[in-house]
């Protein structure tokens, strides 16, 4: 189980770092060159009661005073540290924000992450097997069509039968109005849960279902399928004894690999249904061009990513034994 | 059937009970809504609750109690002050407060955490201007002074909206944990979602008869569908969805000097650009009869009746019914025979015969400009834009994609702009020349000297109650002024009502002639709600 050598980690490491850096310089400039002005953002329809000397004590207070290479080494500077500033529009710590947003939309993410991925690996598997049937068929088009939809829409769409017409599910939020999320029982959070992560999930099952159907039909016409027809095997006993396997690595690469994806997925979906988690926040921090807090979540997403990626590498090396020896042979 | 026998008969009653009992608790939960309220009226603070930032600057600061309040008319009066004066220097505020007012934890208010806040307020840069204090001073335990650099009558609307905060529990986490001597205590905020608010056993003022508010901070379509679902007592939502109807609730229309109108540049355009590099003037929209002639033109009611759904009401100054406005603002218009008598005696003639008039070679043409995503501010732009081709101006119209790209033309061309507060200083710095081009101050580079000295005069007056008659005299004294009968540099059109949906049960009394503002205007006299059956 030598996956994890020193140079790996190492290699990794440098990775990350580079990454970080490119980010946190790209990220920084782009908000610069941004035509959204903070100060006026936060003043809004007050301008008229505020004067110029106060604005200019708003300014001061968040340090937009300083050029933008001289504010950025200095936020660059607190980052190190592990300090990534005050959100402006939140007056908190950035890490504190992005640490209680994130444990709200965790819970939407991990359920549409395994959901989509259970899912999708099912149908894939099952289009794959009988390809040109019409179960095959049907998936097909169910994942092409849900491949191209907006994830806003379809929030919109199952908002308005489910939350709605039906009354089944609630409209928004985290946990029911009046009730803080400490009291919020499991069902509670559930059942609030249900819509946001069927969004997120019902469009997550597409590619992983076209991608494994790819897979399954390749293996399905491997030589140890072959020789496992040959020897009286059926199609489904073939497909799931022999081909799954073979299909389950690339699928879980990509399913780590999509974290990405699920990111900027939920951003929409909480939007769409007032889910109060890291979404939400990125895109307040936009709207209203809070720099510190756009950076900080740009950080986060940015290792967030990463970690996705470098778990499927690692998986793929415990997974597949071929992938480990092979590296040590290369040696 | 032998399972039924082994199951004594009292135990299955118990168990039918207890799941009974179960239920009830369910069932119980609509009828609670009595003394719980929701509102999903937006403006979800995300500063925090602290006054000093500028939480509370609109309506009650519902955690926080202030020195003054304004009554249903407008009319200041007292809350926690007892007694107030200005000395004749205009320089120095003495204020009296009560001697029963505690905070949610208990703690007395004094005189110390008055001066705390406002000294605080003064220097941390949030949304609180107190840039003409010098400085607050506790005297006694309960009495403050205030030392202004300067005379200013406006001064006292600080007294209005500073919710006074302890000294000895106000720090970096206040914000979201705010303690204070209002009507309300926080129980929980969850950013972004709900903030949940009960009466706070230590108020001094009568008891509110709701126990507990919930305030839902979702989108406008969330909270629409949320009202529609039956989950909240109150909602606010856009003039367009006023019209519709949802089971169990009424509309609650609330008037407001949220106003929509047209600023105009009012210098010409020599080439001239400000210190930034902004150009300067617009050589049509200088001719005051151009602008006059605009505002003659336009058909107010017209555009309250078609742009806002009926909700609303023209707006002829910028303060429409407020204690400082002046009736004589209000102008007879939709009058194309009089403005084309304007523009013929302002020399403007239609020489081409293209249908817009001329003046010197010049056509009468300008663009207006406003934020491409504000649907109001559109059709509002594009139905003045009709009404003017009537007397022959031609005016374009052009949606900007943010403030910043207006924030470039907002000295060259008409701005449909939005205000309305309940602080006099907006016409100050609205028009006094000693604001022109700073900010979006007095953007259109307006000047009159009668208008100055009457605008200086305002804010030097030995008191509120006297500085009234010098706001209403800067808009029209009877010779001159900036309204549409005087120099009218901008055309005011119409003035929004704001639009709640109630439950029926629910009474919310009379609500304030709101400021521009989001939804936060309408708790003002919240502790006044009650339930009716």
């Amino acid at each position: 189980m030598n996956v994890i050598s020193p140079s790996f980690c190492l290699g990794k490491a440098g990775r990350l770092f580079l990454i970080l850096s490119l980010v946190s310089i790209l990220a920084f400039t782009l908000v610069s060159l941004s035509p959204i002005d903070p100060v006026t953002a936060y003043i809004g329809i007050d301008r008229m009661q505020i004067s110029v000397e106060q604005e200019q004590r708003i300014i001061e207070r968040w340090g937009l005073e300083k050029p933008a290479p001289e504010r950025f080494f200095i936020w660059l500077g607190n980052a190190v540290r592990g300090d990534l500033g005050q959100s402006m529009i939140f007056n908190e710590p950035v890490t504190t924000v992005i640490g209680k947003r994130f444990v709200t939309s965790l819970w939407l993410m991990a359920s549409a992450w395994l959901l989509s991925g259970g899912l999708g690996f099912v149908l894939g598997v099952v289009a794959g097997t009988n390809r040109g049937s019409l179960t095959d068929r049907i998936i097909r088009i169910y994942s092409y069509t849900l491949a191209s939809t907006p994830s806003f829409w379809m929030g919109l769409v199952l908002l308005a039968v489910f939350s709605v017409s039906l009354g089944l599910t609630p409209i928004c939020c985290a946990t029911p109005p009046g009730v803080s999320p400490d009291d919020a029982t499991l069902w509670q959070r559930l059942h609030h849960l249900i819509l946001p992560a069927a969004t997120l999930s019902l469009i997550g099952v597409a590619q992983i279902a076209l991608h494994t159907r790819e897979k399954t039909i390749d293996a399905m016409n491997s030589e140890y399928a072959l020789f496992a027809f040959a020897q009286g095997e059926s199609r489904t006993g073939v497909a799931w004894r022999h081909a799954v396997r073979n299909v389950a690595l690339p699928a879980v690469t990509l399913q780590f690999a999509s974290l990405g994806e699920l990111f900027g997925g939920s951003v929409l979906a909480e939007q769409v249904f007032s889910y109060p988690g890291l979404g939400k926040a990125t895109v307040e921090a936009g709207i209203r061009g809070d720099v510190p807090l756009l950076l900080g979540i740009t950080l986060f997403s940015a290792v967030f990513v990463f970690a996705g990626n470098l778990i499927a590498d690692i998986l793929y090396g415990v997974l597949d034994p071929r992938i480990r020896i092979g590296t040590e042979e290369a040696k | 059937m032998r399972v039924f026998k082994t199951i004594p008969a009292g135990r299955l009653a118990l168990a039918l009970a207890v799941g009974l009992m179960l239920l009830c608790t369910m069932a119980v939960s609509p009828v609670l809504a009595k003394d719980t309220l929701t509102l999903a009226i937006q403006g979800e603070p995300e500063d925090g609750y602290d006054p000093t930032l500028g939480w509370g600057r609109y309506g009650s600061p519902l955690f926080q109690s202030t020195l003054l309040r304004r009554d249903e008319n407008l009319n200041i009066v007292k809350d926690l002050a007892t007694r107030y004066a200005l000395s004749q220097d205009g320089l120095t505020w003495t204020v009296t407060i009560r001697e029963d007012a505690r905070f949610s934890d208990g703690t007395p208010l004094t005189a110390e955490d008055v001066a705390y806040t406002f000294n605080t307020a003064a220097k941390v840069g949030g949304k609180v201007d107190l840039m003409k204090m010098d400085r607050a001073e506790a005297t006694g335990k309960y009495e403050i002074e205030f030392r202004l650099t300067s005379r200013d009558s406006t001064f006292v609307n600080r007294f209005i909206s500073l919710g006074i905060v302890p000294k000895a529990a106000h720090g970096q986490d206040y914000a979201r944990k705010p303690v204070g001597s209002g009507p309300y205590m926080m129980v929980e905020w969850n950013e972004g979602q709900q903030m949940i608010a009960q009466a706070n056993p230590h108020y001094y003022g009568d008891k509110p008869f709701f126990k507990r508010l919930v305030f839902l901070f979702t989108d406008e379509d969330t909270s629409f569908a949320a009202a529609r679902a039956g989950k909240v007592d109150v909602v606010v939502v856009p003039q367009a969805l006023a019209v519709q109807t949802i089971p169990g609730m009424k509309l609650h229309p609330v008037r407001s000097v949220d106003n929509r109108g047209l600023m105009f540049p009012t210098v010409p355009d020599k080439g001239e650009k400000t210190a930034d590099g902004l150009p300067i003037g617009n050589n049509v929209t200088t001719d005051p009869a151009i602008r006059k002639a605009i505002n003659v033109a336009i058909d107010r009611k017209l555009l309250v009746a078609g742009v806002l759904e009926g909700f609303g009401r023209p707006a002829y100054g910028p303060c429409d019914g407020l204690p400082w406005d002046n009736p004589a603002n209000v102008i007879a218009d939709a009058d194309t025979e009089s403005a084309r008598k304007i523009l013929a005696d302002g020399g403007w003639k239609d020489s081409d015969g293209d249908g817009i008039v001329e003046k010197d070679g010049l056509k009468a043409e300008f663009t207006i400009i406003y934020p491409a995503t504000r649907s109001i501010r559109q059709y509002l732009a594009l139905a003045c834009a009709d009404m003017l081709k009537n007397i022959g101006i031609n005016a374009l119209v052009e949606g900007k994609r943010s403030w910043d790209e207006i924030r470039q033309l907002k000295h060259s061309r008409v701005v449909v702009f939005g205000w309305g507060s309940h602080d006099p200083i907006e016409v100050y710095h609205l028009y006094s020349s000693h604001q022109a081009g700073e900010g979006y101050n007095n953007a259109g580079f307006y000047t009159n000297p009668k208008v100055d000295e009457y605008l200086d005069a305002a804010l030097a007056a030995d008191s509120y109650e006297a500085s009234l008659e010098f706001w209403k005299k800067a808009q029209w004294d009877g010779k001159t002024g900036f309204n549409a009968r005087g120099d009218a540099p901008w055309a005011w059109l119409v003035n929004l009502d704001h639009t709640y949906f109630i439950d029926e049960h629910l009474d919310v009394g009379v609500s304030q002639v709101e400021p521009h503002g989001h939804g936060w205007p309408i708790t003002a006299n919240i502790q006044k709600w009650t339930w009716k059956d």
